[in-house]
């Protein structure tokens, strides 16, 4: 990114010039002395046999600040999860793999599920609060980053920038999020361009200046899955499991700190991973179904928020929305045509449309169950229900890692 | 001739004759084995159906008895390991009680040792169950006493309490099953009564300044209280 520009109520952290890797990581090295760092990997095991997975190994072999590496394994076979482990081996530092369908982990869930604390589905969030768990049973680290495993451009300098803001002794923040352009030939990253963006500034037209909207607002990548946190923070926040991971986990981080510890940071010039299909027809596959989710998760935040929605609120909605998102198209063309990328503005336009009716269907799933919280609960709340807990789940890693 | 096929067919004949004698026992012994995996069966889908009932796995899990299990790698569910202890005791019950049906005198023996032993081993269980929690208790006490009084070690005390006390409840679940129990004791006096005597050597070798001042400064203290003589004595 060339500008300097402060976005919103939360700080930006600009790349500026070419900051050396170098510096950064014996920087990083110092910090974590005192603040140790912990990187989370939520991962299928379809990702390794693709060409992200290999090349992150690569990158991370060469990086020495760390402390530990928690790899969730999801979708793997006893046999899988071996292979991962001698995968992973090259990295230096301690790297232990949770593996999510092995029978001691599938214990962990029952138990959960038995004293009422629902984990939800299977995916990146389940995956993502197991390994915060794991994290905090080791005691080990104070800063957790987390970032994908389908990252095909992957090099240590994401990592170290995303780090760099919480392990940082001086600067006190408690959560940084990465952000990044997604462009190859042409621009990718809808939801957040032609979705996210538009929708939260419709719903400011509505109701007015609002604090998470403008938190929200502020996020250059709201839907980046890339970010670091103190590990204070994993043991307070919810964690949705559906598609509304991104937008529910800012939420949480809006109520329980002040956007003045909130930071987002420029990992990287372009960032090239698997697309999704946009599945127009199909409210519960692809991006309509992570529309629907997104949505949702907004509504329930702005009505836990003391926002009073209506039928007619919705009605404006949509059509304040569909105006907005039309006006974004019209600035991405001439975004894209000054930079000579290939821009269709059929297909833009179509997907305006699905998002819209997407937004009406949230709306009313809304509607009828307002209640319908996808969270699952925070590692306080599970301690204080099973105290146990972290001692059973760092038990079953460890086990796990250790078995042949 | 006869007397030689005599003196080979006697003892087969002795040997038909005991086993004529011995079929029936081997018979009873058979069914009480299949009569004793079918009840025992039974009580165990009972049992685990009661414990489901009353929602033991959770109240399990609340007071650590899940842990307990997990970090002995045994990661079945409460109610079912409850369930299996039941079916194989009576599974050994029913062993115990066919063999003796065998009506052989060194395995009627060893089967009246066993149900000999049965109370001692049930107090075991539970003096390791009752001071597993009870350890637990005191540790959870100690650890929450002294991080509120502001010591810095506290979760070494408190590990090391528990490390004390959970050699006590072994060394007495060891004595209450009788093996070798006057090696228990002994190892036991003499880790005990070492720990305890390093203990007193370091708070009383570290703290001999510490403890000259105190000293002193009750008895500064308490001069300084007496009531001044206004007389003057020559």
């Amino acid at each position: 990114m060339a500008d300097f520009y402060q976005t919103g109520i939360i700080t930006t952290l600009h790349k500026l010039g070419k900051p050396s890797i170098e510096r950064l990581e014996a920087e990083l090295r110092d910090f974590s002395r005192n603040r140790p760092i912990a990187l989370v990997l939520p991962s299928l095991y379809s990702e390794f046999e693709g060409p992200a997975m290999p090349g992150i190994v690569k990158e991370l072999a060469k990086v020495n600040y760390l402390k530990e590496v928690i790899l969730v394994l999801d979708k793997a076979s006893e046999k899988e999860f071996q292979r991962v482990r001698e995968f992973m081996s090259p990295i230096s530092a301690d790297v232990r793999i949770i593996h999510n369908d092995g029978k001691r982990i599938t214990e962990i869930y029952e138990t959960l599920a038995r004293n009422g604390l629902e984990t939800g589905h299977r995916g990146k969030g389940r995956s993502a609060w197991l390994a915060y768990g794991y994290v905090l049973a080791r005691g080990l680290s104070d800063v957790i980053a987390l970032h994908d495993c389908d990252i095909v451009n992957y090099n240590r300098e994401m990592l170290a920038r995303l780090c760099y803001p919480v392990a940082s002794p001086t600067l006190d923040y408690v959560f940084c999020k990465g952000f990044y352009s997604r462009v190859t030939n042409k621009m990718h990253g809808r939801v957040t361009r032609l979705l996210v963006t538009p929708f939260v500034r419709s719903i400011q037209q509505l109701i007015g200046p609002h604090g998470f909207l403008l938190f929200l607002d502020s996020f250059r990548y709201p839907l980046s899955g890339e970010f670091s946190m103190t590990t204070d923070m994993a043991r307070v926040n919810r964690i949705p499991w559906d598609w509304g991971l991104e937008v529910g986990s800012l939420a949480e981080v809006y109520r329980n700190y002040s956007p003045r510890r909130i930071c987002q940071v420029d990992i990287a010039e372009t960032y090239e991973h698997k697309h999704q299909e946009l599945s127009p027809d199909d409210a519960e596959k692809g991006l309509m179904r992570m529309t629907i989710d997104i949505c949702k998760s907004i509504f329930r935040t702005l009505a836990s928020e003391g926002v009073v929605f209506s039928d007619g609120f919705f009605k404006s909605l949509s059509v304040a929305y569909l105006r907005c998102a039309e006006d974004t198209i019209m600035k991405y063309e001439a975004d894209a045509a000054i930079n000579g990328l290939a821009f269709d503005r059929h297909e833009e336009a179509k997907a305006v449309e699905a998002f819209t009716r997407a937004i009406m269907q949230a709306s009313k799933a809304f509607m009828e169950n307002p209640m319908g919280t996808p969270l699952i609960p925070n590692w306080n709340r599970v301690m204080s229900a099973i105290p146990g807990i972290l001692d059973m789940l760092k038990k079953a890693v460890d086990m796990d890692n250790k078995s042949e | 001739m006869t007397d030689f096929l005599d003196l080979i067919l006697e003892p087969l004949q002795e040997v038909f004759h005991a086993i004529r004698q011995f079929l029936p026992n081997l018979l009873a012994m058979l069914v009480i084995l299949i009569i004793g995996i079918l009840v025992a069966r039974v009580l165990r889908a009972i049992l685990v159906r009661f414990l489901t009932a009353i929602k033991f796995d959770s109240w399990s899990d609340r007071m650590g008895v899940t842990t307990l299990m997990r970090k002995s790698d045994l990661w079945a569910k409460p109610s079912l390991a409850l369930g299996a202890i039941l079916y194989w005791i009576m599974i050994i019950i029913a062993l115990a009680m066919g063999m003796s049906a065998l009506k052989i005198q060194a395995v009627d023996n060893l089967v009246s040792q066993f149900f000999m032993y049965l109370p001692r081993a049930f107090s075991a269980i539970m003096i390791l169950l009752v001071g597993y929690m009870l350890t637990g208790f005191v540790s959870r006490a100690v650890l929450i006493a002294a991080v509120n009084s502001g010591y810095h070690y506290a979760k070494l005390l408190a590990e090391a309490i528990r490390l004390l006390l959970t050699v006590l409840v072994l060394a007495m679940v060891l004595e209450q099953l009788q093996v070798a129990p006057g090696i228990v004791l002994a190892a036991f006096s003499i880790i005990f009564g070492g720990i305890v005597l390093a203990l007193a050597i370091s708070f009383g070798v570290g703290g001999i300044d510490a403890a000259k001042r105190m000293i002193e400064r009750e008895t500064g203290e308490k001069r300084t209280e007496e009531p001044k003589d206004d007389v003057e004595h020559i």
